[in-house]
Order: structure tokens, then sequence, then C-alpha cells
């Protein structure tokens, strides 16, 4: 239960060195492990090879929101955020013009008439709004790029 | 040649043209809706684009999108396969506007030929025969009564603002004719709010001849002989073959010949399919020039042993026709069956979903085209073709046994197919002694099928 203190916890050292056993026992270059909020990644070295995680192992308890373990990659939050997504096909400008600043920063207030790019096709600029409300918590492509149908462009916390 | 073609379709054709660029060291992208996503011939390309979402008028027809893909792949022309926007004249012009080749006809050409008076016209004007039909609307019996006797019976009366089969009446004689003439003017007024009629000779259980050609922009054309697709249901070709069984031979040089002219008449370059029906004493009509690359395609690969997709490569970037007339010969005997993701049993009801098993059948004279392999999933939202299945023998008794071991081996698990409608056609006497009409599917075969069951 989460609150016997003697229980093993999640991410601890005896986690990653059963998780170093599987590796080599099974010849992995690569195990991804998510509980919660709690996320680890070992990585042997050279291609990384993704395998699906098996459930933790049954004897640990539910995680207890504790300090990431030394040995873990860092915790991506597993928060649900807005996704704004590309509806056009071409380039991204993060800003409206070259010397001017971008049209949104990480940590924005949005609304849903803001300008957050264009998205350029066929020589054609098309300003894109936001259609949503919240906070920009990742912009996730770079000025210039070229974006499909359905690119995730930002990651918007609505709360 | 081009640097790098951008494929605007998807499922087996995009694969098709995948294959031709890669054959001809050419670079390729392809365009994918939401639905494709993950379709394991995506990954043959260089690059593959999302354009948009599950149904076609938002992604695969979507002119702008896809253009824009040509621009972010670096494409200098876009192969549009069949259907789609195949033969959309203002898409290619939109692409060669922006310096992209449409890898197809020229857009007069195409507009010409898609327009059913102006391809009338133009099939007059090359001296190619079209359907008797009386020129404009009827004003009386008497006209009716002459122009039945002129061109023989039976006749059609249709209504001119009908369309898709609707308001057409068959009259076999006079009196059937004065009393279905009245009869169709009344319909055609209370249905279209137009009571003008017309005439077409009717032909009885026609067979569907088309003609591939192949012209290039030096104002060569060439025909690479015909194709048999007269089993269709639905007007949807179940099976094709090439050579037409039992066709003389003189027929055959008058409706090529007539193919090239009708082609040539019209400035036409590319590969295209001029459309004819044939009546019970091998008179020929004109029907419809399909101005595109044909899912069918590869029965006349097969007897011709050309590559029409690479040639159509090699037209659009500006290349001679390679090959005269009289090099293009007509060898053995190729058929192909159209395999669908449907329920035969049951009405052809669509099947789509995950195929747990895809075992095609390999061997001499085989050949499938396809996109599927095991443990895809059938999108619903597209039309049901799983795959082309193919024979070339030396022979046509040949073929229908090659075919019939090759049906036999096609294990399909997980999805519903056609293939065991195929090989009821391929045991059908009829079928294989090449006595075959439009109807016949749907009025000797499919009855006696689903009676089977």
């Amino acid at each position: 239960m989460a609150n016997d203190t003697t229980a093993p916890r999640p991410f601890d050292v005896q986690t990653v060195e059963f998780l170093i056993g599987l590796m080599g026992k099974h010849e992995l270059t690569e195990i991804s492990l998510q509980e919660g909020d709690q996320k680890i990644r070992l990585r042997k070295g050279g291609v990384p090879v993704m395998v699906a995680a098996p459930a933790a192992p049954p004897s640990y308890s539910a995680p207890a929101p504790a300090a990431p373990p030394a040995v873990a990659a860092p915790a991506a939050p597993a928060k649900k955020y807005h996704e704004i997504k590309s509806e056009m096909v071409g380039t991204y400008y993060a800003r409206p013009k070259p010397d001017k600043d971008p049209f949104v920063k990480v940590g924005q207030i949005l609304k849903p008439d803001t300008l957050i790019c264009q998205i350029e096709a066929m020589k054609i600029f098309n300003e894109i709004k936001a259609e949503c409300a919240g906070t920009v918590v990742e912009i996730c492509v770079n000025d210039k790029d070229p974006v499909d149908f359905g690119m995730v462009l930002f990651r918007v916390d609505p709360s | 040649m081009f640097q790098r073609i951008l494929v605007a379709n998807r499922g087996e054709i995009a694969l098709r043209v995948i294959r031709a660029c890669r054959d001809l060291g050419i670079e390729v992208a392809v365009v994918y809706s939401e639905a494709d996503r993950g379709a394991p011939y995506l990954k043959l390309a260089d690059k593959a684009i999302c354009i948009g979402t599950g149904p076609a008028t938002d992604s695969y027809l979507k002119v702008q999108r896809i253009i824009a893909a040509a621009e972010m792949a670096n494409a200098d022309a876009i192969h549009p396969g069949y259907g789609f926007l195949s033969e959309n004249a203002h898409f290619a012009e939109v692409c060669r506007a922006c310096k992209i080749e449409f890898i197809g006809p020229p857009e007069a050409a195409m507009e010409q030929v898609g327009n059913k008076d102006k391809a009338k016209q133009l099939a007059k004007k090359a001296k190619v025969p079209i359907v008797p039909g009386s020129d404009g609307i009827l004003k009386s019996t008497d006209e009716a009564l002459k122009f039945a006797q002129q061109v023989g019976y039976p006749v059609l009366i249709k209504a001119v603002a009908g369309g898709g089969g609707r308001g057409m009446r068959i009259a076999r004689n006079d009196v059937s004719l004065v009393s279905g003439y009245s009869q169709a003017q009344q319909e055609a007024e209370a249905a279209f709010k137009d009571g003008s009629v017309y005439l077409e000779k009717y032909l009885e259980q026609p067979r569907h001849i088309e003609v591939q050609i192949l012209a290039d922009k030096h104002g060569n054309a060439v025909h690479l002989y015909e194709r048999d697709c007269s089993l269709q249901r639905r007007h949807q070709k179940l099976v094709e073959e090439s050579p037409a069984p039992n066709l003389p031979e003189k027929v055959r040089r008058n409706i090529c010949d007539s193919a090239v002219r009708l082609v040539k008449a019209v400035n036409y370059y590319s590969a295209g399919t001029v459309e004819f029906l044939l009546d019970k004493e091998n008179n020929f009509y004109f029907i419809e020039v399909n101005a595109r690359i044909q899912v069918e395609h590869p029965v006349t690969e097969l007897v011709t042993g050309i590559d029409l997709v690479r040639e159509q490569i090699r037209i659009a970037a500006g290349e001679k026709l390679r090959f005269k007339q009289d090099e293009i010969v007509q060898r053995g005997s190729a058929i192909e069956c159209r395999i669908n993701a449907e329920d035969p049993a049951n009405d052809f009801r669509p099947s789509p979903g995950t195929i747990t098993k895809w075992h095609p059948p390999g061997g001499p004279g085989v050949r499938l085209d396809s996109h599927v392999v095991t443990g895809y999933r059938v999108p619903p939202n597209y039309d049901s073709m799983v795959a082309k299945l193919l024979v070339h023998q030396p022979t046509r008794t040949e073929a229908l046994a090659v075919m019939r071991r090759a049906l036999r081996e096609f294990t399909v698990e997980g999805i519903q197919t056609t293939i065991p409608l195929h090989q009821e056609i391929f045991n059908t006497a009829a079928f294989v002694d090449g006595r075959v009409d439009t109807t016949f599917i749907e009025r000797v075969l499919l009855p006696s099928f689903s009676k089977g069951k």
C-alpha cells in the first residue's frame, strides 16, 4: 500500500538493478517504463530498440509522489495537454516576419483568436488562430519546418 | 527526366507508381490520409506526407494540400493514379501552372473527352462509329418511327433531362414505340420538369471492348490492342482479359485503329483507354474515353511486355515513344480478377477489417498487384479492392487453368473476399467459351450463384 514505507518504491535501486538484469538476459538495448506520472528509460548505447515494457513487478505498491531517483531520466509529465494540430500542408513560420518576435512563447496565455503562427502553402501565407484557450506549454515545431496534416504544433495547458 | 515524383493516390495504384519510379531511379514521395496512416506501402516511398482525414473529400481530393505536399517534397511531377483527381482538368491545370508536371493528358484533351457531347462530336470528326441516336429532341411520333425504322429495333427512348439510367424505356416494335413515346414524355415531364425525349439504338447484351493507347508529346500515338471487360456487376468490372475471345481479326484491327484516330484528333498524350460496345453482329460503337491509367492496365502490360506506368512517366518527361505500332505484339492470353473485400454470399456487403492471414498465390505466369499484407486493416472509406490477380499464358485455355489454380491457392482470413465468385466464374461454361456479355453476371451467374449457397 502507498503508506507502507518499507515496500520498495517504483524506481529505486532495486528496480533499476532488476531492469538492468532483464536487459542483459534478453539482450535489450533499451527499456522504457511508466507508472502514473513516473517514467524511467534505460538505454545501453548504440541504436535503441523500443520494447513494450512489461507491467511493473507485482510486488510494488502504488507510487508515492516521491522525488525522482538519481538514475531515472527526467519524468515526463503525464498530464493531459491540448494539442494544436496542423490542418494544412505547408511550411510553418513562427514569426510574422524574419526580424520580428515569434507569434507565441512558452508560457504565453492564448485566447481562441490569438494568432499563433503562419503556414505557407503555394506562396500564400495563412494565419493560424489558436481556437482554444490556455497556456502554451510546448512549441513542437521549429521555424520554417515543413508540416503536414495532423502534425502537432503546440501543446497547451487548458486549466 | 524528373528528379522526384509525388504520388497523389493510395493503395495498390500508389504502390504501382512507387515501383515504377524506383525502376526508373526516380525519388518518390506519397500522400496519405489518416485512414491510411501506417499502411506498409508508405514506407517504400522516400517521403510520406499526411494530407487530411479519412474521407477523400478531406484528403485525396484536396487540390491545395496535394500541391503543397508536392512543393514540400520538392517534386517536379505528380502522378494522380486512377480515380480521385486523375481526370480533373482543373487539377492538371493547377499543377502545371505551379511548374509541376501532371503525369497525364493535356487539360484541353481532358475537357473534350470528359464531356459526353464533345466526345461524340470528336468521334464523328475522327470517323469513329457512335451509338446511333436521333440528333436532337424528337418532335413527333412520326419522327420517332422514322428513326427507329432507320436504325432498326430495339430502340431506347431516353429523357433528355434524365441520366444515370433514369428516364429510359425500351421499345421493340412500332406499336410499343408509339405508346412508349407518349408515356416517356409524361414521365419525363413529371420527374425532370422537361418532357423532351430522344431515341438511341438499344444494344442487346453487348460486349465491352476497350483499347489501350499511348501517345507522346510529339504527335505519335499507338494502340496496345484491346481488352474485353464484359464481366461487370453494377457497372463495376470484375474480370478483364486480352485478347478478347472470339473477336475476328478484322474487327480487332478496326477497333484499335479507330481508337488511335480518335485520340490523335484531340492531340492527346500519355496513357488512355477508348471504350466501345460490340453488338452481336460485331459492329462496334464508341462510348467514352478514360483519360487516365486504368485499374486493368496490367492485362495489357502482360500481353505486350510494355510497362505502361513507366511509359507514362517517360512521356510526361518529354521523351518520344520508343516503339512503332508494328513493333507492338499481343502475345499469349492474360486475364485479371479484381479481388474485393466484399461478401458475395451476402449481396456483396463490404467487409472491412483486419486481414489476419494473407497468403497470395505465386508461381509461373502469376502476377499479383496489391498493397495488402498480413495484418493490414482495410479502411472503410474507400473502394473495396484489395488485390488484382493476373495470369499470363501462351493460350487462353492455359490461362484459365492457371487462374483456377491461383484462386485455389489464395488464402485470405479476417475478411470476406470475392474469391469464391471468381472461382464460380472460371467454372462457368459461357465464360470458358468466351460467350459472355455485360448483362451476364447479373442476368445469369449471380442468380445461380446465390441459389447454390
